[in-house]
């Protein structure tokens, strides 16, 4: 063969791995982090360009609002408005008055299930410092009357609880809020896919908005996966399950979900998850599910156009009807 | 030899290696993986079968340390300074997208393939 037409042609070939390379390394090879913070493990997934950029946007994002959130942390500002109740208001940051409101929102769309003011109840039971107990009947009836949601009091930028030993828990809102604002930095960005599982909620994102994704729901009596879901991109998925955190006493399992019409952990089902378009609703609403049980879940997800897959005691699966056609049964 | 006779041997050569290196790329993502993660950074990636025997495999991290060990594949934690010792608990893990974390070590051991059969979990 000609020697000039066999250079041409292994320059030729050359040159042409070498865009197929920088387009494997952009769309194959994810970035992967780790964090932790909020009291769990936050796994961010980004496939695309600018990978390194958006993990920095979205970890900061997450130790920003960590900081305002976190109950544990005694300067966080939530803290603060709890060390303050009966004293005086706290003057807070915007992200702490938007939750707020979105957490009196979610009381009022769940007829007072979801209530950010039952941490007086939880502590009572030791979920806030495994000292596990069961109260007495009377203890738990003191215990309520601290959870009353008005005595929140949101004044443009301030915060106040009206009485002593009052305090807000944000551990059912903040992941699906911090999601929230993930989403945000996403979307600006426009990476090709991400997924985010944020200590179980999840959010999944394709530039594509009819990529599916297969999300999975932790089998609640063991490591395996229960049902699989197939989603398109742009959704939250939050679960709630009584597996997370409990004890049990003489055979009887006590979970960390507190029902706030009796004072008691939640004992109707095992597991709750809801699907929904914002995730500060879906972090509220499984615990919401979660508590209500089965048939008033269902109806619950249908009113407020959120889906529901419930799980009770003897692993029968609940969902909504919605659902029927892409999520798939696993082995029980 | 001349001169452009050594041009095309040596692109050849970096070709084949190319091709070599994607080949290798593309075959490593199709196998199982055992991923261990220690303060979020990557502590051990090894390739792992169902005959896979390994451990027990010291993982430390600035909190404290935990004890690995892979027995026919299956993975678990035996041994940890943690207190709640939810990592020892939470039993064995074989299937990809399976994962124990050890959140007050902050060390998460997980198991990653191409042939997942979930993107993630939700729990």
């Amino acid at each position: 063969m000609n020697r000039k037409v066999l250079i041409f042609l292994t320059v030729a070939i050359f040159i042409l791995l070498i865009p197929f390379l920088i387009f494997y390394y952009v769309n194959y090879q994810n970035l992967h982090r780790e964090i932790y913070s909020m009291d769990t493990i936050i796994k961010i997934d980004i496939w695309g360009i600018n990978k390194e950029k958006i993990a920095y946007e979205i970890e900061k994002e997450i130790n920003y609002l960590a900081s305002l959130f976190d109950d544990y942390n005694p300067n966080s500002e939530v803290s603060k408005i709890n060390e303050n109740a009966g004293i005086k208001p706290i003057k807070v940051s915007d992200d702490t008055i938007e939750i707020l409101k979105k957490a009196k929102e979610m009381y009022e769309k769940t007829g007072g299930i979801f209530n950010i003011m039952i941490a007086p109840v939880s502590k009572l039971w030791g979920f806030k410092d495994e000292s596990y107990k069961v109260p007495t009947l009377n203890e738990i009836k003191q215990a309520l009357t601290l959870t009353d949601i008005n005595d929140l009091v949101i004044n443009s930028n301030e915060v106040f609880l009206k009485k002593k030993d009052e305090a807000i828990d944000l551990g059912g809102i903040a992941k699906g809020y911090t999601l929230d604002k993930i989403k945000e930095i996403i979307e600006k960005n426009k990476p090709t896919k991400v997924v985010v599982n944020m200590g179980g909620n999840v959010y999944i994102y394709n530039t594509d908005p009819n990529r599916i994704f297969k999300v999975g729901i932790k089998h609640p009596r063991s490591n395996g996966v229960i049902a699989i879901l197939e989603l398109k991109s742009g959704n939250f998925v939050a679960t709630s399950g009584d597996y997370e955190r409990f004890f049990e006493l003489d055979g009887v399992r006590y979970c960390h979900i507190i029902d706030p019409r009796n004072g008691s952990p939640a004992k109707a089902l095992i597991s709750a998850t809801a699907i929904t378009k914002q995730g500060y609703v879906g972090d509220a609403f499984s615990t919401a599910f979660f508590i209500l049980g089965k048939d008033k879940a269902l109806q619950l997800a249908l009113e407020v156009d959120a889906q529901a897959v419930l799980i009770d005691s003897s692993l029968n699966i609940y969902y909504s009807e919605s659902l029927a056609g892409s999520i798939e049964v696993e082995n029980r | 030899m001349k001169i452009g006779d050594k041009f095309v041997i040596v692109l050849i050569i970096v070709s084949l290696l190319f091709g070599i290196f994607i080949q290798y790329v593309l075959r490593r993502n199709q196998e199982k993986l055992l991923v261990i993660l220690s303060d979020g950074e990557l502590f051990m990636k090894v390739p792992i079968s169902d005959s896979t025997n390994l451990g027990p495999i010291l993982v430390k991290s600035k909190e404290g340390f935990l004890y690995v060990i892979v027995n026919k594949g299956k993975v678990k934690v035996i041994e940890s300074t943690c207190k709640d010792k939810l990592c020892i608990k939470q039993g064995e893990i074989s299937k990809v997208g399976e994962s124990i974390v050890c959140l007050p070590n902050r060390i998460s051991i997980s198991i990653v393939g191409t042939d997942k059969y979930v993107d993630t979990t939700s729990y």
